[in-house]
């Protein structure tokens, strides 16, 4: 038995490290013409090409307890462009960063509501499934699922197309969960925020080194990933001819879950023809060295995966990121943020100020964990432009008050310059019974999604500017 | 006849008794003759039955000659009151349910039959019928249930999950890799990560599996062209370096360090690094590199040397001591790095947890001392690659001895079937051969000295990222006729018993009985179980499925607080998974009853656990078995996995003890608590100066009603084990009070000790059979058991309880159930989305 057996490779180290170099992002002209998914890209062919990353903290906040309110542990006090950060609030962090956020408080979830008496107490095992689909998922244990398809999805059909992989799913918990996940919920709802359609669930990704290689290719250098992707392509040429012979011999359903497999591989090609063709262009740029796993610390992971985001923007093979920092009812602790509490008991604060502010000192300690990822985005220039004007950052939870498992005032909050479709510097606080889905309808047209006309429950588009 | 009019009549009579004593809804209810509800549609299993047939159904009788109609009246009597439209308890009505017709809904009379097996309803404290009147309604009722003819269901494919993948590799190539490194994890249901419906795909996963298929070919032959990475092990900062402590697999002589396997991708120079922690009064060390066994460098380290800002939140620093350029040879070897040790004598360190190493870091005062400890490792290379050595894996995939291009080919076509028959689990057609040979050429060309390596690392890569390895597809017959059942293919039966028993793909003998169709033969068959129950590799029922049913990777969550368990450690915990997967192996092994978990008298240690124990005269990092260990120490109650899996850090937890049995063990999970319960912590930890126990603030925290229906169940078990601390040790007082672990299981048995706790579950053995039944059914299958499965478990069960309840008995039951043998085929035009 081996015990101390942790293979890692300090952040800094995968920072610092230099050793394999990857084309630039190719010129437009290069772009294929048309792609099928995003049928209007030939016309509005995103030339400021927006960055999306959508972040789900799980457990709600302080702030939407009604004493937590009262004391701005979450929202500000004040509205419009004139609102001050509580300095002990979960934002307090975002003080520097206030010219990029949009503080939208006061928007409910209620998609993730029980509708039905064996739906009670389920919260936790069906909000994720909510966060960005603002639908209500279907309570099975089976492959029946049904929720929605998620706003990441949405916008990666939209802008995603024209980079090699259209969106990538992080995540930082380990999603292991012993017997299963309970209320009936299938583990999916719980496990993931990105559904590519009601009854697609997509995995999340959690090793840092897993993620950097499905972005630039497995291999130690360029030339070794070129020639991996030249095997692999064959390797799937060759899947998709067994195909036939496959789907013969099996039952319907599974003849079904094929049709799926083959889809993977076609979009498994698409991805290899991009890259090829982008390195067929342009200079060759530095790559840093792969991180090497999980580290232990969740600080450490946060920033490894955002560093994961940055490089993926600035070389553009995904514009679209979604990305779980927690797992719903998880006893993490987090003994950095300043308690020792572990994060779902800490959430049951039982309305006491004492255990409110515990469980603030943890949304704290996770809000704070975003300078680190606007400073990054900030200091990488992409022509006359840095990255952080370019990318709108969704952060958000799909529970209000943990305490009592509501999902009415959530946290939300956006920010980054989206291309200057955000004013920012910005609170601003939605009537009451405003369903947060307004808010990603609106994103979402600002995007370039203008023929939606509805998203999850919205009712009507929420407006963004002062 | 006349016995079921008598018991009908006492029915009646029964009923104007309840009717005198209680209240007007009951009387209501009573006055109303028991019927059925009016059906909307004839049901298309059973013919409907109308006004006449009533005649009919009044003669069926029921068990224990009571007849089916009475057996209503009770069911309205004693469980009505809760279960009615109105209240509809636990979301369930039972309004005008009808015994003989209970078959009509199967997820309600399948739980109703749960909870009467397990004796949980009516609840305490509620009217229960004496005499064996319930006995006889679940008795009827599965009656009833088991007369459908039995549906073996159906299930989609199986995808090689991470562990079974994790096996493969290593049976097909002898290389042990990490899967997690590639594949993203895998989803769970009903316990289990081999439950093939959950097991979605994504372009992501496809293009893991890609990932992994040209690392491991790469790893199983090594990489000439391998360029200089740098790979970082850590230490957990849970386990003891401490001056005493060894760890198992460095050199004898020497205290803390690492070991870990690194794969060196060719022959040439590799650089160590290591990061060693500043330690308190010891200013000097030597450390010790071992590959294999063997000692390749001593390094000096001296504090301050080469300080790093790697670690600047440890606060006593740390150092780099790098090695020079070792030669080491390509291949999966075994790294070591330790310290040599210093001391021999006593060691006194009053003020740290001295087990506790690291994780207790920053509590030294003037005083103390603490030996640098070893952080992480670096391994960096290959440097001045010179070829890439033999190993068992290269001779036995590259074994061919011309140099002649067509020779080699030759070679590469045999080693490749031989391969790819095993990867595939079935034998090849032509097809196959000529597109995996296709792979071969490409790799092999242009015509290079390395080109037959080349070639076949090609063709291996194609094999580990095929579709066929990856996933189980198993054929259905071209003349399956929906909705009909039909038998599995022969190979399909090897892979299933094989991913079931061993967690890993059919050896040559299965595939061959396969391939002579003699699998299916029911004497063969049931001697190949036997057969493989006795193979060591049946040790995954242990850590596949034993330890996935009993959440031993729960274990590794729960952190015993540093200042109340100084002696507690990583080693301590991992030795508790494996002596419980030692314990239940040890049962699959020799073929003992299922009731040793609860009963046993002897468990496995090493030395470290025995210590923990307290039993004397073990020494040594083996694990063994020893018999009567302690009187109260028994079965799995006894065993620290579970202990410590259901505590929190700082104390025990009565309610996770005994949520862990009802869900476990009994199949039967309570409700999870409402929102808004405030949490034990909540409850005063003290009571006019005096500290409570965790007994005395649960009691408080129960006086909510709502609260105490739920915890009648869970709370008098999980005491009955409070005599175990938070890591598994015996105790007797807590927070300076002696402990009282009284109390009264469900049905009023009294309990104080675990032994009090096996003895009321034996005693009542159906609900741990059946559930144990159900959840080795269900890894098995890999799909959920449905109600359909029920009569299937029941009747596994009743036939386990007729073999001593030997764990054969319940694999062959499984193995031979028409759900594993067959599928019933689907409808033609299925649309797997629709649905």
């Amino acid at each position: 038995m081996t015990f101390l057996t942790q293979k890692h490779l300090h952040r800094r180290t995968f920072l610092r490290g230099l050793s394999a170099t990857i084309a630039l992002p190719y010129l437009d002209a290069m772009r294929p013409a048309g792609r099928v998914l995003g049928s209007r890209s030939t016309e509005t062919a995103p030339t400021d090409k927006t960055r999306v990353v959508c972040i789900e903290s799980v457990h709600g906040a302080a702030g939407s307890n009604i004493w937590g309110a009262s004391k701005n542990l979450w929202a500000p006090a004040g509205v419009g462009r004139d609102f001050t950060l509580n300095p002990e609030g979960a934002l307090a962090s975002l003080e520097p960063w206030k010219k990029y956020l949009t503080v939208v408080s006061n928007t409910d979830v209620r998609m993730a509501e029980p509708f039905d008496a064996p739906e009670i107490g389920g919260d936790h095992f069906r909000s994720s499934a909510v966060f960005l689909t603002q639908a209500h998922p279907k309570q099975t244990q089976g492959s029946d699922l049904y929720v929605g398809t998620s706003f990441d999805q949405i916008v990666a059909r939209r802008i995603g197309q024209d980079t090699a992989i259209p969106s990538m799913q992080l995540c930082i918990e380990n999603l292991d969960q012993a017997g299963g996940c309970t209320y009936n919920y299938a583990c999916a709802y719980t496990d993931t925020i990105s559904w590519a359609s009601p009854s697609q669930p997509l995995p999340m990704i959690r090793n840092p080194r897993a993620a950097f290689e499905l972005l630039f290719g497995a291999g130690s250098n360029n030339a070794d990933r070129a020639s991996r992707r030249k095997v692999n392509g064959s390797i799937l040429d060759w899947m998709t001819g067994e195909m036939g012979t496959l789907k013969r011999d099996l039952g319907a359903s599974d003849r079904h879950r094929l049709e799926q497999y083959l889809e993977n591989i076609r979009e498994l090609e698409r991805r290899i023809q991009m890259v090829e063709a982008r390195n067929s262009s342009g200079a060759e740029r530095a790559l840093p060295e792969a991180p090497a796993g999980v580290p232990d610390s969740f600080d450490e992971h946060v920033k490894l995966m955002f560093d994961v985001q940055v490089l993926a923007f600035e070389s553009d093979m995904t514009r679209v990121f979604s990305f779980k920092t927690g797992r719903d009812a998880s006893s993490r602790t987090f003994p950095e943020s300043g308690t020792n509490k572990a994060f779902h008991p800490a959430s049951h604060h039982g309305g006491r100020e004492a255990a409110i502010l515990d469980f603030n000192t943890i949304n704290k300690y996770h809000v704070a964990q975003l300078p680190y990822f606007l400073d990054k985005l900030k200091n990488t220039m992409e022509g006359d432009t840095n990255l952080l004007d370019k990318t709108l950052i969704m952060y958000g939870s799909p529970m209000g008050d943990p305490n009592i498992h509501n999902h009415r005032r959530c946290p939300l909050l956006l920010m980054g310059g989206a291309n200057g479709k955000l004013a920012n510097h910005l609170h601003l606080k939605a009537p009451d019974g405003t369903p947060m889905a307004d808010v990603m309808l609106t994103l979402l047209h600002k995007l370039g999604v203008d023929d939606m006309r509805s998203f999850g429950d919205s009712a009507a588009p929420f407006s963004l500017s002062a | 006849m006349s016995h079921t009019v008598l018991h009908w009549l006492q029915g009646v009579v029964g009923m104007k008794l309840l009717l005198a004593s209680s209240g007007v809804l009951t009387a209501l209810t009573l006055t109303m003759p028991p019927t059925r509800p009016p059906r909307e549609a004839p049901s298309p299993f059973r013919p409907l039955f109308t006004a006449a047939s009533t005649h009919t159904r009044n003669v069926t009788a029921g068990s224990r000659g009571i007849s089916s109609r009475a057996l209503s009246t009770v069911v309205q009597r004693y469980c009505g009151s809760c279960h009615n439209a109105t209240m509809r308890r636990g979301n369930v009505s039972l309004a005008g349910f009808d015994v003989e017709l209970a078959a009509d809904d199967p997820s309600i009379t399948e739980r109703m039959i749960r909870k009467l097996r397990a004796e949980m309803m009516p609840p305490p404290g509620s009217k229960r019928p004496t005499g064996d009147t319930l006995i006889a309604l679940v008795e009827t009722l599965e009656n009833v249930m088991d007369k459908a003819p039995v549906n073996p269901g159906t299930r989609t494919f199986q995808r090689m999950n991470r562990p079974e993948y994790e096996r493969v590799v290593r049976d097909l190539l002898g290389v042990e890799v990490n899967a997690g490194d590639y594949l993203p994890l895998d989803t769970k249901s009903a316990n289990f990560d081999n439950i093939s419906d959950v097991q979605s795909l994504s372009a992501t996963l496809l293009e893991s599996y890609l990932n992994a298929a040209a690392a491991v070919s790469r790893m199983a032959l090594g990489d000439r062209k391998a360029v200089v990475t740098q790979t970082m092990y850590k230490a957990s900062p849970f386990g003891s370096q401490h001056p005493w402590d060894h760890v198992e697999g460095t050199p004898y002589g020497t205290r803390g360090g690492i070991v870990t396997t690194h794969t060196f991708p060719a022959d040439g120079e590799y650089e160590f690094k290591l990061n060693v922690g500043g330690g308190i009064g010891a200013k000097r060390e030597d450390l010790i590199i071992s590959i294999d066994g063997e000692q390749v460098a001593l390094l000096k380290y001296e504090k301050g040397i080469a300080r790093n800002n790697e670690s600047a939140d440890f606060p006593a620093g740390a150092d780099y001591v790098r090695s020079e350029p070792i030669a080491v040879a390509a291949g999966q070897r075994k790294v070591s790095v330790s310290f040599v040790r210093r001391t021999d004598g006593p060691y006194e360190d009053l003020i740290k947890p001295h087990d506790w190493s690291r994780a207790s870091q920053g509590t030294a005062s003037a005083g103390t001392t603490e030996s640098p400890p070893l952080m992480d490792v670096s391994i960096k290379g290959p440097y001045k690659i010179t070829g890439i050595s033999d190993t068992p894996t290269r001779r036995n995939l590259l074994s061919c001895s011309s140099t002649a291009r067509a020779a080699q080919r030759l070679c590469a076509e045999q080693t490749i079937t031989r391969l790819a028959t095993r990867a595939y689990r079935r034998p090849l057609t032509s097809h196959d051969k000529a597109s995996l040979m296709a792979f071969y050429d490409a790799g092999a060309s242009p015509a290079s000295k390395t080109s037959f390596e080349d070639g076949m690392q090609n063709a291996l890569q194609a094999v580990l990222a095929s579709p066929y390895f990856i996933f189980r597809f198993e054929p259905e017959p071209a003349k399956a006729v929906a909705g009909k059942d039909y038998r599995i293919g022969d190979f399909d039966l090897a892979s299933r018993l094989s991913f079931f028993l061993w967690g890993t793909m059919p050896d040559d003998r299965l595939l061959g009985l396969a391939r002579r169709q003699q699998l299916s033969d029911k004497v063969v068959f049931n001697a190949e179980v036997k057969r493989m129950l006795a193979d060591p590799r049946s040790e995954a029922l242990s850590t596949r499925f034993a330890a996935q049913w009993l959440r031993l990777q729960d274990v590794d969550k729960v952190h015993p607080d540093a200042f109340i368990f100084p002696d507690f450690d990583e080693r301590v915990s991992r030795a508790m998974q494996r002596e419980t997967e030692l314990f239940f192996n040890d049962i699959v092994r020799n073929d003992k009853s299922i009731f040793e978990l609860f009963s046993a008298n002897y468990t496995f240690v090493n030395e470290r656990l025995a210590k923990h124990y307290g039993i004397p005269n073990v020494s040594g990092d083996e694990f063994r078995k020893v018999q009567n260990v302690d009187s109260t120490r028994r079965g799995i109650f006894g065993q620290g996995s579970m202990l410590l899996q259901t505590s929190l850090g700082n104390r025990t937890s009565p309610v996770l003890r005994g949520k862990w049995v009802m869900e476990v063990l009994l199949g039967t999970p309570p409700p999870p608590p409402p929102p808004d319960v405030p949490d034990l912590e909540q409850t005063a930890g003290s009571k006019d100066g005096k500290p409570l126990t965790t007994r005395e603030r649960m009691e408080l925290h129960r006086a909510n009603a709502t609260c105490r229906s739920c915890h009648l169940y869970m709370d008098p078990i999980g005491l009955a084990l409070d005599n175990f601390d938070v890591t598994g040790r015996q105790r007797y007082r807590e927070n300076g009070a002696g402990l009282d672990t009284r109390g009264q299981m469900y049905d009023g048995t009294q309990m104080s000790t675990s032994g009090d706790l096996t003895k009321a579950l034996l005693s009542r053995p159906i609900p741990l059979v059946r559930n144990f039944t159900e959840n080795l059914m269900a890894y098995a299958l890999g799909r959920r058991v449905e109600d359909y499965d029920q009569p299937t478990v029941r009747l596994i069960s009743k036939d386990a309880a007729t073999k001593g309840y030997k764990m054969s008995s319940f694999v062959m039951g499984v193995v031979n159930s028409p759900a594993f043998r067959s599928k019933r085929a689907e409808p033609v035009s299925a649309d797997a989305s629709s649905h």
